[in-house]
This record gives structure tokens, C-alpha cells and sequence, in this order.
């Protein structure tokens, strides 16, 4: 699957948040959206999410050279992972099967998934605690299992390392270059150049609403 | 969970009863508080296997409620506005059922005086001269509208007097009242049996025995014909039961918990 | 003092005794009560919800409308009830008035703006980052709304024991619309108030311990919902 935006133009309160950003996200692997706090980056991830509808603009999905209509069943091949997570006052397996039970997927599977996705972002051992009592770093783990249990097409991570303790900043970068492995397409802001050249195959950065690629090492 | 509040639900909309087979009466809280519908009413019930509702309110608005057709029976001491009420044709087939009196209490503290003075009338012309503390029920009740028919024929207007207090409130209560305030009242013989060695009052009769403090019941149904909806053939059957032998006699035998009887059949 | 031992004394003898006519006005108002409550909440919950999770349009005259209904005198909901119910009245064929079905239909009235009110708080209380995530997680507005709702379960539980609370509590509204029928639409609240106007403090007082218990009962049970939904400290 693939996403294409064009002239995507955003205004909040007056001022211009994102202006006429276009690209196409067509390979599989990790695209990374960089800039500063406030140059639009997440809202750029939510329009292309389809959490959030642009003022004027297309976002596009393809299937080869098929459209695809933005229903809820295109909504349910993606997924994104919000900065605050959005945990549920329940337990660590409630959280985590939450999207399964959405899709009625059957009581043997949602089990056998839950504990693969528990296992992937290490967090088995805390399966029946109550996911408000994880610290900010196994909240976001916890919030991208949440996404990956889902097997998106296509996965969204907005500032997944933000406000995280060096610790999971690690485990969190591991976890995203293991889902590199797994041929899928990954779009994720971050704020930290360093990182945005460790992890990512193509950076993209917003300066102002403005939206550039980054190709090659030399730029900087 | 889920299931527990469906069945829940279902239990709670079977168990409220919307629909009742049943007249509504509607009396006065002083005949309802003397107890006597209690015990006529289940002797009724056998005798017809009809359930007569009883709503007590003041003699005023009994017969307003049943002139917007919201009870079938008619049960009130008003005889002038019971006939009033046939002669515009709200109510048909109106009967005498029984009578008590009213009498005149005071402060156990006050003289003897007042009995002497030979009508009732008069001892509310010296009770206003003396600027005695009355207490009114105030509320056009069978007893107020007597109590006002009293001050109509000793010519005198108390409304709007300090001594004169309207407490809209029932019987029980409205002597209570009196007794706190050390003032005069009027009350039904009944309601004075039932409550004055109760030790909730500090008073005693002042006056009693006038023909003019002579209290008739009434009886009437609702005209069907105002009201279609109404339950015509057994507000009749209430109506004929209660002035029957086995009627007159439920209420003549009705006694007060003191053994007192409080009402005097007189039907014929 | 003697007069209320005594009166007290001769309740507790009552209650005990578990005497037929206390039990028969327990459960009615039990059953009134719980019946209103459902049927408020039927209509309140949605409400509540609605305007807590979509801005539609006039949602703050709403709001102020519902805030204002929570006020609403039980009397004043009696009297209207009573002019609708009257055979006299648009809805008199029904022929509703003095049974327990009007005593339902006033109290829903009068719990239905206080659930809407305290949902639409409780709902407003919680993050929004939720219903967002929920949609990022494949939900449709509908599971989208019920994990908001979800989130917002204890407070929702302490809105419908605070309108459970208030219509055990109420005699206004009963009393006109129900007529105070021996045997049939008496609860505790208007057999207190008819007793207490005879002078026979037994049953009144008794009917007002079985009142604080309820209340007590109410109260704790709030108390509780509100404790397990924090968050334990370790």
C-alpha cells in the first residue's frame, strides 16, 4: 500500500501550520519526519493518518495504482501511535487486544496474539497489571504493541522516544529496527536529527510548514 | 453484567402495576385519618370484590378533582357544595351517609365560660373581642368552611387579625399547632377522639352541642355523562353498599383505637 | 427527649418484625424508584454522552438547560405531571394518574436532566487523547464513543447512585401524582409525611431509619466506586 499527499495546506487559529506539503511514501521501510516542536510535523502525521482532514489538499491511498476509498476498512489497515499513547484505565492485556475485539477476531487468536505482542515490546511480565501505572517508557511500548498487534500496513509513530528514560529510549529504537526487518512502512516524527540518521531509510523535514526530503548525509 | 441489568429491567417493568381494577374515591384527610376507610372499605371489598382507592385531600379539592373527572365517588362533608355540585351537574345520586360533629377546643388552661353561651356563633364573637389566638385550617376544607360559616353569622371578618392563623395544614397537625400556640380551634369530633389523650396536646373542649356544629357526610357519584371513563356501575355499587344496612352498620360499628365510635350512620 | 427514645424504641421493634405493611413500602419505593432511575438513564446516559463527545451546535445552552433541570422542585415536576395525567389533561385517557406508573413517570422526570448532567461531566473528565486513540486503533465513532464511555464507567456509577439517592428522597413529586393510596402508590417518603401529619411517630421514625440506611447504603456504594477506580500506588 501506498500514500500519496498533495498540496496538503493546514491553518490553525489564523496560522499557517502546514503549507502545500506533497510527497509519495512508496517503498517499504521507516520514513522519518523531522523539525523542530511546532513546525507542524504531527499534524502532518495526523492528516496522513486520517485522524485529522487537511483545509485543502489530497491524501491518498494506493493499492498498486488502485485508489483506495477511505473507509473504515482502509482506516483499519493503518494505525497510529499518539504521543500520549491513549492507554485505557484496564489491565496490560485488556489495552493490548483492545483493536482485536474492535474486529471480533476470535477469543484462541486474540489470546495467542496478545502474548506474541506482549513478548515483542517485553512487557509479558506485566500482563495483568493496570496499564496506568507504566512508567512513560513501557506506556509507549505498551502503545505500540497496542498498533502492532493490528499488523498495519502501514504503521504511524508520532515522537515514540519522547519524554522516555535512556533505558526504552533503546528499547524503543530496537523494536522499530525490528520491524524494518518485517517489510512494512513505517512513517515517525521525531525532533532528534541523531536519531532521525540512525533509524530512518528517508528523512523528511518540515521547516515552517515547509516540507522537504533529506536524501543524502552530506546536507547536513 | 449485561444480562444481569436485562433481567434486572424486565423484572422492575413487570413489577410495576400500571393499570388498576379499581374506583378512586376521593374524601378528606380528616375522614382518612380517622381510620374509618381502613376498616369499611376491606368489609366492602368481600361483600363486591371491588377495590375503592381512597385520595384524601381537602374537601375543596375533592370536589375539584372530581369535577375534572379524576375520581369516580365523591365521599365529603359540604353539603351545600355537594348539592351545588348535582344542581350544575358534575355529580348524580347523592346520598347522606353519616355524621359527626364539630366541637370548639381551647387551651386546658381557659375558664368554663364559653359553653354557657348557648350558640357557637357566639363564642367565636368573644373569642375575636378577646383577641384570642385562633388557629384556622385555612385550607377550604369541610372543617374550614364550617369554621367560616360561624364567622359569617357572628358578622365578623377575622382574616388579616395577628390573633387569626391560616395554617393550610391537615387536622392532627393543625391542632398541634394550636396547642403550641395556646389557641382556640375547631376541629371533628373524630379527630379530637383519636388525638386528645395522646399526649400531643395540651387542650380540652370549650363549646359543644349546637345544631349548627352538626357535620353530614355525603356521598356522590361522578356524572358519566360529563365523564365517560367513569366507572359508573361500581361507583353505584360503593354508593348502595354504603347506605345499606351492612353499611350503616360497618360504620356505626367502626371504633377509634380508644374504643370510641366516631360516626352516626343516618342514611335513611 | 422520652417521646423521641420511645417513638425510636417501638421503630426499631418494627423494623425487626420485618411487619408486612413496612416491607410493602420498602419495596415500592424500592421499585419505583429503581424503575424511574432505569428508564433516566435510558434517556440521560445517551444524552450526557452526546453532548460531552461532539460539539453540536447550542451544546452550552444545552448544558445550562440541564443544569437548570437538576434544580427542578419535586413539586413543581408533580404538578405538571399531575395537569398532564389529570383525565382532564392531554394525557388523561392513559389513565396513569394515582397508580405507580405516574410515581415512575415524575421521577424519571425529575432524575433524567441530573444523570445527562453528571455523565456529561464525568464523560468531559476524560482525556480526549482516548477517543482519538481508540480511532487510530480502528474503531468506528460508535466504539469510539463506548471507550470514552468505558473510561468514564465510575464516574457514570456515581451519577445514577447520586439520582438513585435523590428520587428515594423525594415526596413531592410522588405525592401528587401518586395520591398517597394505602396499599398501592405509599412509599416511605409520603408515608412518613401522612404519619408524621396523624402524630403516629412509629412508623414515621422507623420509615425515616429505613431512609438513612438507604441513604447510607447509596452513599457507600459511591464511596466505593470511586475508590477502586484510583489507581493503586505500587
Amino acid at each position: 500500500m501506498n500514500l500519496n499527499i498533495s498540496n496538503v495546506q493546514v491553518s490553525y487559529g489564523g496560522k499557517e501550520v502546514l503549507r502545500r506539503c506533497s510527497y509519495a511514501f512508496e517503498a517499504e521501510g521507516i520514513y522519518m519526519l523531522t523539525g523542530e516542536n511546532g513546525s507542524g510535523k504531527s499534524t502532518l502525521l495526523r492528516i496522513c493518518s486520517l485522524l485529522e482532514k487537511p483545509d485543502s489538499g489530497i491524501v491518498e491511498f494506493y493499492e498498486g495504482k488502485k485508489p483506495l476509498q477511505q473507509n473504515i476498512h482502509l482506516r483499519r489497515k493503518i494505525t497510529l501511535v499518539l504521543p500520549g499513547v491513549g492507554l485505557f484505565n484496564a489491565s496490560v492485556y485488556d489495552n493490548v487486544n483492545y483493536g482485536l475485539k474492535l474486529r471480533n477476531v476470535p477469543g484462541r487468536v486474540v489470546r495467542k496474539k496478545s502474548e506474541e505482542a506482549l513478548d515483542f515490546v517485553r512487557l509479558s511480565h506485566k500482563k495483568n497489571q493496570n496499564a496506568l501505572t507504566l512508567s512513560s517508557g513501557e506506556s509507549k511500548r505498551l502503545g505500540i504493541a497496542r498498533a502492532l498487534i493490528l499488523e498495519p500496513e502501514i504503521l504511524f509513530l508520532d515522537e515514540p522516544t519522547a519524554s522516555v528514560d535512556k533505558n526504552n529510549v533503546a528499547i524503543i529504537e530496537d523494536i522499530i529496527l525490528h520491524l524494518k526487518n518485517n517489510r512494512r512502512m513505517i512513517i515517525m516524527t521525531t525532533h532528534n536529527e541523531l536519531q532521525a540518521r540512525r533509524l530512518g531509510d528517508k528523512v523528511l523535514h518540515i521547516d515552517e510548514g515547509v516540507l522537504q526530503e533529506r536524501n543524502s548525509i552530506l546536507n547536513y | 453484567m449485561k444480562r444481569v441489568m436485562l433481567v434486572l429491567a424486565t423484572f422492575m417493568l413487570l413489577a410495576i402495576p400500571a393499570f388498576a381494577e379499581r374506583i378512586i374515591c376521593a374524601s378528606t384527610t380528616s375522614t382518612q385519618n380517622s381510620g374509618l376507610f381502613d376498616f369499611i372499605l376491606p368489609i366492602f371489598k368481600k361483600t363486591t370484590g371491588i377495590d375503592v382507592h381512597v385520595i384524601a385531600v381537602g374537601t375543596g379539592a375533592a370536589l375539584e378533582m372530581a369535577k375534572r373527572g379524576d375520581a369516580d365517588v365523591v365521599f365529603v362533608h359540604a353539603k351545600d357544595l355537594e348539592l351545588q355540585g348535582i344542581k350544575e351537574g358534575h355529580f348524580i345520586n347523592r346520598h347522606d351517609v353519616m355524621y359527626n360533629d364539630f366541637v370548639i377546643v381551647g387551651p386546658r388552661s381557659s375558664g368554663s365560660g364559653f359553653q354557657g353561651l348557648g350558640k357557637a356563633s357566639n363564642v367565636f364573637v368573644k373569642i375575636a373581642d378577646k383577641k384570642y389566638p385562633f388557629v384556622s385550617r385555612g385550607d377550604n376544607s369541610g372543617t374550614h368552611r364550617k369554621e367560616l360559616s360561624l364567622w359569617g353569622k357572628a358578622g365578623i371578618s377575622p382574616k388579616g387579625n395577628d390573633w387569626y392563623m391560616e395554617v393550610g395544614q391537615g387536622m392532627s397537625k393543625s391542632l398541634r399547632i394550636a396547642s403550641e400556640k395556646h389557641a382556640y380551634s375547631i376541629t371533628d369530633r373524630g379527630t379530637w377522639l383519636s388525638i386528645k389523650d395522646s399526649g400531643l396536646l395540651d387542650m380540652k373542649i370549650v363549646f359543644e352541642g349546637d345544631p349548627l356544629l352538626f357535620n353530614q357526610y355525603g356521598v356522590m357519584a361522578v356524572n358519566p355523562d360529563k365523564h365517560s371513563h367513569v366507572k359508573i356501575r361500581e361507583a353505584m355499587a360503593f354508593i348502595e353498599w354504603l347506605i345499606s344496612e351492612e353499611g350503616q352498620a360497618a360504620i356505626g360499628s367502626f371504633k377509634d383505637g380508644k374504643g370510641n365510635q366516631l360516626f352516626t350512620p343516618n342514611a335513611n | 427527649m422520652d417521646f423521641i427514645l420511645e417513638s425510636t424504641k417501638q421503630a426499631f421493634l418494627l423494623i425487626t418484625s420485618f411487619d408486612n405493611e413496612l416491607v410493602s413500602i420498602i419495596v415500592l419505593s424500592l421499585k419505583v424508584s429503581g424503575l424511574a432511575l432505569f428508564l433516566a438513564t435510558i434517556i440521560g446516559l445517551p444524552i450526557g454522552t452526546a453532548i460531552g463527545l461532539y460539539r453540536i451546535k447550542g451544546h452550552s445552552f444545552i448544558i445550562t438547560v440541564l443544569h437548570t433541570m437538576m434544580g427542578l422542585p419535586p413539586v413543581t415536576v408533580g404538578l405538571f405531571v399531575y395537569l398532564f395525567l389529570s383525565r382532564s389533561g392531554p394525557l388523561g385517557f392513559l389513565g396513569f394518574l394515582y397508580t405507580p406508573a405516574a410515581m415512575v413517570i415524575a421521577q424519571m422526570i425529575l432524575a433524567a436532566p441530573i444523570v445527562a448532567s453528571l455523565v456529561h461531566s464525568a464523560i468531559i473528565n476524560v482525556d480526549p487523547v482516548i477517543k482519538q486513540a481508540s480511532i487510530t486503533l480502528g474503531a468506528t465513532p460508535i466504539q469510539a464513543s463506548m471507550a470514552v464511555i468505558r473510561e468514564a464507567r465510575y464516574g457514570i456509577i456515581s451519577s445514577l447512585l447520586a439520582g438513585f439517592g435523590r428520587l428515594m428522597a423525594e415526596v413531592g413529586a410522588v405525592i401528587i401524582v401518586g395520591g398517597n393510596i394505602a396499599g398501592y402508590t405509599r412509599v416511605m417518603t409520603t408515608t412518613i409525611a401522612l404519619e408524621t401529619d396523624k402524630g403516629n411517630f412509629e412508623l414515621a421514625v422507623a420509615l425515616g431509619i429505613v431512609l438513612l440506611l438507604v441513604s447510607f447504603m447509596v452513599n457507600a456504594a459511591t464511596h466505593y466506586a470511586q475508590r477502586t477506580s484510583l489507581i493503586p500506588l505500587t
